[in-house]
């Protein structure tokens, strides 16, 4: 804004007039320097504030209008939002910004009030969700790294409800799953955990297909439920018939079968995951729909068993040591897992005034095939104990037998022993209880104590005694024998080799008595032979002790 | 008389035509006080980078400013801004319209010696210098936003050019009339342009 | 032609309004002698009256001086801190017109360089300079120092363009992790500079050039005899 030059004499110009004026003025003061000017149209001036005003108006009126709801999220810290700056993103686009941060009350949480635009008030519903986008490592992976350039911003997913909410609990980290994401959700009911966490991966043949998003304990705690989100397209690939197991980590077992190792990935090695397809031979099946509840085995093996139906209970009493035999053992029916032992006790018989030690266990018939379980289906219950007496008649017994000799582990083995003593089963009992067997090697054992006992009964150190008076004696007897019998006995060889020659010419031809001894020479040769065999045999096959040759009927 | 006069000895100016068109400052008084009222009201521009963004208003600018520590800086921002301008307008707006009308407002001399005092130093033309040169500043960093503020400064500096041009000094001598019509019984008229002595008039 | 000053009509037209009135204590207004300590106020409007701005070249003086004193801080003194990715920078004014002209926005440079650098020098030299002419009351060209007087006044304003730079670049590059910029001193100082030679040259009374000039001049009426 420029001034005038300083002070001047009055707008008047010239000499002033006024109640103040000197009257005796010089008459030829200068003139001032008049410079006509030409005038302006004034009243259309007034369209200017005119202007000024409504585009004002307008700029206020279109401020308010554009304004959506507010809304209120609160946070547990405001770390990188900053008041008036940080905005709210939907698919990268800004739907809001932060006007104001504060505390709450109670100074445990952060109230972040959030001014929404016009396009964005159907985001203030029931089940949209907030978080803030800041740099993050997780299970996933590293997200958020663009933030650390252009600053936090709070993300959105949108809810599908039309219940119009403006107080909202923002997430701490973002979903596992917008709601715009195309899958399937399931549960999964397993027995543990594991090593799973949220995003932890989902496999289908080896491919990652989804995540887990949500897991809980049940509410009576004999379980935990899983939720998984398998995305599109592969969610057909979940059929009602899917099985499911944990792949996670190194599945490491020892046991009477031997040792197994088995992993899925490396990344399921670090951070877990699950899998699932259907059993093997099987179709797929009908889809799955949404939140289909599934059971989850705690390995592939466990989850392609077919199901097993009931189990049932059965009790055998063993007269033995069941030292290596553990509970969950197998109880194995000709090489296939019938069912697994679930207890081992030991009872006072006080009639017999001896401990037996029952093992109970749990069978599933169910594994048998189909048939067997269709054949006693039709039957019936009563169907079922006939054929368990007809079995047991047959020589069913219970045997304990060594899975593995590295670690001494006992496994119980059914089978048929056609010459086993017959014993009657009462199946109206429950438990059952089967007859046993004891294990051949036990027999040998026995055997072996028996022969030693009886060792054991010889009294050495009176044939001792007795074979050092023997000898005294005989030492006596040789001096007699010297002294007296000397030359009587060397009458008697002179007579003894005419006797010698005349037996000489006898023995020379083929007497009987040669011929005999050649045969029973040939005799032993043979015998000789074949213990030889014997012996080679039960190099190459040790086991044949125990379990005999395999097509021998007999046993060892 | 409606030419400019000027002294014949060192040039200075002496009295400007342009100074009794009342109405037409009137109008532009106003226009301009309703438009330093959006330029102070909107943000000036907006940066973007890379999808950060950052935006000012004058008064948040003199908050950042005061918030770092420069409170005298953002003292004299604030007076050669918004404060005298502010003085200067509504003064204006406060004589001009009850003058108009033929009334000498209370306070009359108070008001118009403040905007006298007041005048050298409202500097919204250099601000909007200052913008533009930070506008261009910033146009190697950032992508730049005009925002409403910008184009109401630019509209502002020329309203006020046209009102710096009035001189206020010629409110006195149309209050003098309006006094002397009073006095004299008079019926006070609505749009004054003071009794032109013309040039070479003498006392007596 | 001779020239008639108000002052030696004995005189004054008020700053304020512009009335021109009879200075008392003058041979006209001997009717109104001066008292000492008596300040004349404007019939109309009631501003005290001066003939000439009291104390106009002391008051000059020192306003000049401390404006020449913080003219040093105020280009030695970075005006604007950068944090950035790249690191931290502190620029001066002089180092802006630098950037400026080595980027290539030469007429951005040139802009800076006048307002900033070129009009607070001139502004002290050339007050300084009629300062010290008036005071030695020298008729040296007056019409050209009234001129120069002129020019000084008006465009003073314009070296603030710098400071509304610094305060709208401070507001805008706020961005937490690439880049923040705060003021610096120098800032303050050079508004400082700004205001004080804008003061020093309103203080500054240009009728003393004339006075001075009238003494000796064929042109001036003569000098009625002062009574105050």
């Amino acid at each position: 804004m420029t001034s005038p030059q300083g002070p001047s004499p009055s707008s008047n110009g010239g000499p002033p007039q006024g109640p103040e004026l000197p009257p005796d003025l010089p008459p030829d003061l200068p003139e001032p320097i008049a410079t006509p000017r030409s005038g302006w149209l004034p009243s259309l001036v007034w369209l200017v504030p005119l202007v000024a005003a409504l585009v004002g108006i307008a700029l206020v009126a279109k401020s308010v209008i554009d304004r959506g709801p507010t809304i209120t999220i609160s946070f547990s810290t405001a770390e990188g939002l900053e008041p008036g700056k940080t905005k709210v993103k939907y698919k990268d686009v800004d739907i809001g910004s932060v006007k104001t941060i504060r505390l709450s009350r109670d100074h445990t949480r952060v109230l972040v009030s959030v001014q929404l635009t016009k396009e964005a008030d159907d985001f203030a519903v029931e089940d949209t969700r907030f978080w803030i986008v800041r740099p993050r490592i997780g299970t996933s992976g590293v997200t958020g790294l663009g933030t650390l350039l252009s600053g936090a911003y709070i993300g959105v997913d949108a809810g599908r409800s039309h219940e119009s909410q403006s107080d909202f609990v923002g997430l701490e980290k973002p979903p596992a799953v917008t709601g715009d994401q195309k899958g399937r959700r399931f549960s999964l009911h397993g027995a543990s955990l594991g090593s799973i966490d949220i995003g932890s991966p989902v496999y289908y043949r080896r491919v990652q297909v989804g995540q887990v998003v949500g897991f809980a304990l049940d509410r009576d705690g004999t379980g935990v439920s899983i939720d998984v989100f398998v995305d599109s397209p592969y969610d057909q690939y979940v059929g009602l018939d899917s099985r499911w197991w944990h792949a996670s980590g190194v599945d490491l077992r020892l046991d009477s079968s031997g040792l197994k190792l088995n992993t899925q990935s490396l990344a399921t090695v670090i951070i877990g995951g699950l899998a699932f397809q259907s059993p093997p031979g099987e179709a797929i099946g009908p889809e799955a729909p949404d939140d289909t509840v599934f059971r989850l085995a705690g390995n592939e093996g466990d989850a392609m068993r077919a199901p097993d139906g009931p189990p049932l209970t059965v009790v055998m009493n063993f007269n033995q040591s069941l030292r290596g035999l553990s509970v969950g053992a197998t109880v194995d029916f000709r090489g296939i897992e019938l069912g697994e032992v679930t207890a081992i006790g030991v009872q006072y018989d006080p009639k017999a005034r001896n401990f037996t030690m029952p093992v109970t266990m749990n069978l599933y018939p169910d594994r048998l095939g189909r048939r067997f379980r269709e054949s006693v289906e039709q039957g019936g219950e009563a169907a079922g104990k006939q054929l368990l007496r007809t079995l047991v008649a047959h020589g069913l017994r219970g045997q304990l037998r060594t899975g593995n000799l590295l670690t001494n582990q006992l496994y119980i083995a059914l089978d048929l022993f056609p010459k086993a003593a017959p014993v009657a089963i009462d199946v109206g009992r429950s438990p059952l209880e089967l007859p046993t067997v004891p294990n051949t090697l036990e027999e040998l054992q026995v055997q072996v104590a028996d022969i030693a006992r009886k060792l054991d009964q010889i009294p050495f150190d009176q044939i001792s005694k007795n074979l050092n008076g023997t000898l005294q004696s005989a030492n006596s007897l040789f001096k007699q024998l010297d002294t007296q019998l000397a030359p009587q006995a060397r009458d008697t060889l002179a007579a003894a080799e005419r006797t010698f020659g005349a037996a000489q010419s006898t023995l020379q031809q083929d007497s009987p008595l040669q011929s005999d001894m050649h045969q029973a020479l040939t005799q032993l040769t043979q015998t000789l032979q074949t213990l030889n065999a014997l012996a080679d045999y039960l190099e190459r096959h040790p086991e044949s002790l125990l379990r005999g040759k395999n097509k021998d009927p007999k046993q060892p | 008389m409606k030419g400019s006069a000027r002294c014949p000895r060192c040039g200075a100016l002496l009295y400007r035509p342009s100074a009794v068109q009342l109405e037409r400052i009137t109008a532009l008084t106003l226009a301009a006080l309703f438009t330093f009222l959006i330029a102070q009201a909107f943000p000036i521009v907006e940066l973007d980078v890379n999808g950060a963004t950052s935006q000012t208003t004058l008064i948040g600018a003199l908050v950042a400013l005061w918030n770092e520590g420069m409170e005298l800086v953002a003292i004299a921002v604030f007076c050669s801004t918004i404060l005298f301008p502010l003085i200067e307008l509504t003064a204006l707006l406060y004589v001009l319209v009850p003058v108009r009308a033929g009334v000498v407002p209370p306070h009359f001399n108070l008001v118009l010696r403040a905007i006298q005092f007041v005048r050298p130093w409202g500097m919204i033309e250099v601000l909007m210098l200052g913008i533009l040169v930070t506008i261009v500043k910033m146009t190697s960093l950032a992508h730049v936003i005009p925002e409403a503020a910008l184009f109401a400064f630019g509209a502002l500096t020329l309203m006020l050019a046209v009102v710096v041009l009035f001189d206020p000094r010629a409110l006195w001598d149309i209050a003098d009339e309006i006094g002397a019509r009073r006095c004299a019984g008079l019926p006070g008229e609505r749009r004054g342009a003071p009794p032109a002595a013309g040039p070479g008039a003498q006392a007596r | 032609m001779k020239y008639l000053s108000a002052a030696r009509a004995g005189m004054i037209g008020c700053h304020a309004c512009g009335h021109v009135q009879v200075c008392d204590g003058s041979a006209r207004g001997a009717q109104r002698a001066a008292s000492p300590g008596h300040r004349q106020r404007c019939g109309r409007c009631a501003a005290t009256l001066h003939r000439r701005q009291p104390d106009s070249i002391t008051r000059t003086w020192a306003l000049l001086i401390a404006a020449a004193i913080l003219y040093i801080p105020a280009n030695l003194l970075p005006v604007l801190h950068t944090t950035s990715l790249f690191g931290n920078e502190d620029d001066t004014i002089m180092s802006g017109v630098v950037y400026f002209w080595v980027s290539g926005d030469w007429p951005l440079a040139v802009i800076v360089f006048v307002a900033s650098i070129l009009v607070p020098m001139l502004k002290l030299s050339v007050l300084a300079l009629l300062a010290w002419t008036t005071q030695r009351r020298s008729r040296w060209r007056p019409l050209e120092r009234t001129q120069l007087y002129r020019i000084v006044e008006r465009i003073g304003r314009w070296s603030m363009l710098d400071v509304f730079v610094v305060t709208l670049t401070v507001a805008l590059v706020r961005f937490k992790s690439l880049a923040v910029i705060t003021a610096g001193w120098g800032a303050l100082a050079f508004a400082c500079v700004v205001v004080l030679t804008m003061m020093a040259a309103l203080q500054f009374d240009p009728r003393l050039i004339w006075d001075c000039a009238d003494e000796r001049s064929p042109h001036a009426f003569p000098r009625e005899p002062k009574h105050d």
